[in-house]
């Protein structure tokens, strides 16, 4: 895998100094003590539960285990700036530990807190609200579900109608949400909500943070995804009484809070190409113990190699652009840049997953819920790889239709290409 | 030549078509799949009543003395409704190798698979890459009524519940192939019985010096029992794309995204036109290569380009069905998922689109 990571990124282009790609000495004895900890601070079940994640969002309780263990580290909020509690690292740092992480096969952190609504405040909150909010984040005693969606407003988010109707100190909230991811575990939650049908529908929305998400008259309903799993929630409001003092922003001004939000979401403050490489290094290592029905081992087939090839140099360019872009590389100022890094870090996800099926083969037909749950006594039919690559690749199925679809992505790039 | 189904084919889709659309709608289907029993026995009943579970079969046999055209009018409707039954395995499997030996245990056995009395499973299967038969590794010892199996066979539909099991195996070390006959319950046997993602009932079995019958047979005749299977496999996966693509052009006519109809956007109107054409195309090779396996002139060419196909189709069909409905498309609750989750199997089972392409590029 890649162990040479560019040291000093930001010089070609822009200074018009000589680019750096090696590695500096110290570099390698902080790779160590990340290694280090990571091959002995989490539990077998955290282990567990990250080598059988098979969404983006990992299994909820053995994650938040996880995250507490990394908070105590201090190793939580890598992105974070250092005055609240971030690490202070550089870059390369930030990649190494990115690296370490994918290669020790750990749960990701569930993005919805530390990814997005932690940044946002810090940007933007008020004092009270970071002083408030921010430490649970951290800490992992709170979970924040994000509430955008609604059944008629999908990508067509600005559309949305969930009203809230200000009564003195209070909103009055009315309306429903729907694939609203974990909201059963969560216990917070921020929202866009409804507050004018007056001009332009993009602003009569406000943003809200709601401190509970069991407020009298609201009401959570999980839905099974095609994987068999409960991911994803509907969300009800009725006559749902929530304080004014969780706005972010101005009242009818959160499409814009949305919007600087939905950067954190798409831009990924988090390289995807570390994982994009773990799982073809999963899928070759299993390809080396099934025989291809053309002799051999898969691993040694030649369309085997080509495909796994394929797919590998594709997530080395991801790899490269990821790269370039967190150095500070002009790219990553590309308007463009948010929706082509979710295009291409999304599809690659989904043909991993096809190739890890094909290498499952029939071993990935069988419906086997008990055996992914962590801590489960079921054996797995096959091999733990079998058991995963199946519902990795069903519910990969998503990550072309969320966080604004790539049809929806595509519009976007193509408007920055016009000649205008 | 006349691709048309006959009017006694489509008088027996528009029997089974009414059947499944009354009884075998998508909420009774999820609740049967949910439920302990491995399938509808009442829908086995009644697809002995129209003669399904005989159709295969010579006269002499009790059978109807159909042809794999007939097996295709109706299986595109089960595809159409993901039918769980075990009609592939037991039908035209199991009941085939049955009927072809001559055998007495065989063929009795096969008159209580055509009265709908008893269900088989096929045991093939042996993990990676056994999509042809010569590739089956597992080798009986012994012959005739005192054969002994041991090995292991995967994904055996009906393989925990079935009455009997016909596994196919080589005549002692680096022998031909044979089938062999083993009834349920017989000491050794040990299977672990699972749901399919597509809903069906299946098991990995493990044989411990397990007593079989030798059914004999012969490398071809393996060979055109599995092309016929694949052909009606794929009749299945042609009836659940065009369900997909009736399904995806409604919804996308309906929902609505920016005010208006989410099928005016043109990268969701092209990629409704790719899924028609793929089902298209689909359909086309299904009912050619069935013509020609009718006529006794397919080639293993023409069921590797067959196989390779639908496979490859399907899956583009049904990964762009989800994609259209959006969030929705990602549900349980839903068919779409199902639907695709059956194209999943359909491309998986006795080798992927990958396999059979490369076969084809073999030559
Ligand atoms: C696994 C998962 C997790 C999610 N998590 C959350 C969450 O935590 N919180 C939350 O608020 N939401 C969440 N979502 C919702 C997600 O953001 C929406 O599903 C997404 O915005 C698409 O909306 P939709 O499902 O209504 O599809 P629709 O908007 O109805 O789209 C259907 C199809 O039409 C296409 N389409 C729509 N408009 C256009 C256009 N203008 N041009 C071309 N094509 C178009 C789409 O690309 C898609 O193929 C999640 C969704 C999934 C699947």
């Amino acid at each position: 895998m890649m162990d040479i990571v560019p040291a000093r990124f930001a010089m070609a282009g822009t200074t018009g100094r000589e680019m750096k790609i090696e590695f500096a000495p110290e570099l390698e004895a902080f790779r160590a003590e990340v290694a280090e900890f990571f091959a002995t601070a989490p539990t077998p079940a955290i282990r567990e539960a990250g080598r059988k994640t098979t969404s983006v969002f990992a299994p909820f309780k053995e994650c938040m285990e996880w995250h507490r263990i990394l908070y105590d580290k201090g190793w939580v909020a890598p992105h974070w700036p250092e005055e609240y509690g971030g690490t202070g690292w550089s870059v390369e740092q930030r990649f190494i530990f990115a690296e370490e992480y994918r290669k020790a096969d750990l749960p990701p952190l569930l993005p919805q807190s530390l990814g997005m609504v932690g940044p946002l405040l810090i940007d933007i909150g008020t004092q009270e609200q970071k002083d408030r909010y921010l430490p649970g984040i951290l800490n992992g005693d709170d979970f924040w579900a994000q509430g955008y969606s609604e059944p008629n407003s999908g990508s067509d988010l600005a559309s949305l109608s969930c009203r809230a109707e200000p009564d003195g100190d209070d909103y009055i909230i009315n309306g429903s949400k729907i694939w609203t991811t974990y909201a059963h575990h969560a216990n917070r939650m921020f929202m866009l909500v409804r507050t004018s049908t007056e001009g332009k529908k993009q602003q009569g929305i406000t943003f809200l943070l709601l401190d509970r998400i069991d407020y009298p008259g609201m009401e959570i309903r999980p839905i099974v995804g095609l994987d068999g799993f409960p991911e994803q929630c509907e969300v009800f409001f009725e006559d749902v009484r929530v304080p004014q003092s969780g706005r972010v922003g101005e009242e009818n001004d959160g499409w814009s809070v949305a919007k600087h939000l939905l950067k954190h979401e798409r831009g990924g403050g988090n390289a995807a190409s570390p994982t994009l490489m773990r799982y073809c290094e999963r899928a070759r290592a299993a390809a080396e113990k099934t025989p291809s029905p053309f002799g051999g081992m898969l691993a040694d087939d030649a369309v085997f190699q080509r495909e796994i090839g394929e797919l590998e140099a594709d997530i080395a360019s991801l790899g490269h652009f990821e790269k370039l872009a967190i150095s500070g590389h002009e790219i990553a100022r590309d308007p463009a840049f948010p929706s082509m890094n979710k295009t291409i870090n999304s599809e690659l996800v989904q043909r991993a997953s096809v190739l890890m099926t094909q290498v499952s083969g029939v071993d990935g037909l069988a419906r086997q819920l008990e055996a992914l749950r962590v801590g489960s006594n079921v054996e797995p039919l096959g091999s733990e790889f079998d058991l995963v690559s199946m519902p990795l690749y069903l519910n990969s199925r998503a990550t072309t239709i969320y966080a604004g679809s790539n049809e929806v992505q595509r519009d976007l790039i193509a408007r920055t290409v016009s000649g205008s | 030549m006349d691709f048309s189904f006959t009017d006694e084919q489509q008088m027996l889709r528009d029997g089974v078509g009414k059947f499944l659309e009354k009884s075998y709608d998508f909420d009774t289907r999820q609740k049967l799949v949910n439920s302990d029993a491995p399938w509808s026995a009442d829908a086995w009943q009644q697809f002995a009543e129209f003669g399904l579970l005989a159709l295969p079969f010579s006269e002499e046999q009790g059978g109807l003395g159909g042809s794999i055209s007939d097996c295709v009018a109706f299986a595109e409707l089960f595809g159409k409704h993901l039918v769980i039954e075990p009609y592939l395995g037991s039908v035209m499997l199991a009941g085939s190798a049955l009927a072809q030996s001559g055998h007495a245990a065989a063929q009795e056995w096969v008159e209580k698979i055509v009265s709908g009395e008893a269900v088989a499973a096929f045991a093939f299967e042996e993990g990676h890459g056994t999509a042809s038969p010569e590739l089956v590794a597992m080798t009986a010892q012994g012959s005739g009524d005192s054969a002994r199996l041991t090995g292991e066979k995967r994904l055996v539909h009906a393989g925990g519940d079935a009455d009997a099991i016909v596994v196919l195996a080589k005549k002692g070390e680096g022998g031909p192939l044979a089938f062999y006959l083993v009834e349920a319950g017989a000491d050794g046997l040990d299977a672990r019985a699972y749901t399919t993602i597509d809903g069906r009932s299946a098991a990995n079995i493990t044989f411990t010096d397990v007593a079989a019958t030798e059914l004999g047979t012969s490398e071809e005749a393996v060979e055109k029992l599995i092309s016929e299977a694949i052909i009606v496999q794929s009749a299945e996966a042609v009836g659940a794309m065009g369900a997909l693509v009736a399904m995806t052009g409604e919804y996308a006519h309906t929902r609505k995204q920016f005010g208006v109809p989410i099928a005016t956007f043109q990268a969701v109107a092209h990629r409704l036109a790719d899924m028609k054409i793929a089902y298209t195309k689909a359909r086309a090779t299904l009912i050619y290569t069935t013509a020609l396996a009718e006529s006794g002139a397919a080639t293993p060419r023409d069921i590797a380009i067959l196989k390779g196909q639908i496979g490859k189709l399907g899956r583009a069909v049904g990964e762009a069905a989800i994609q259209t409905h959006g969030g929705v498309g990602m549900t349980d609750e839903l068919s779409v998922s199902h639907y695709h989750k059956r194209l999943l199997a359909c491309d998986t089972t006795f080798g992927d689109h990958a396999y059979h392409f490369r076969k084809v590029g073999m030559g």
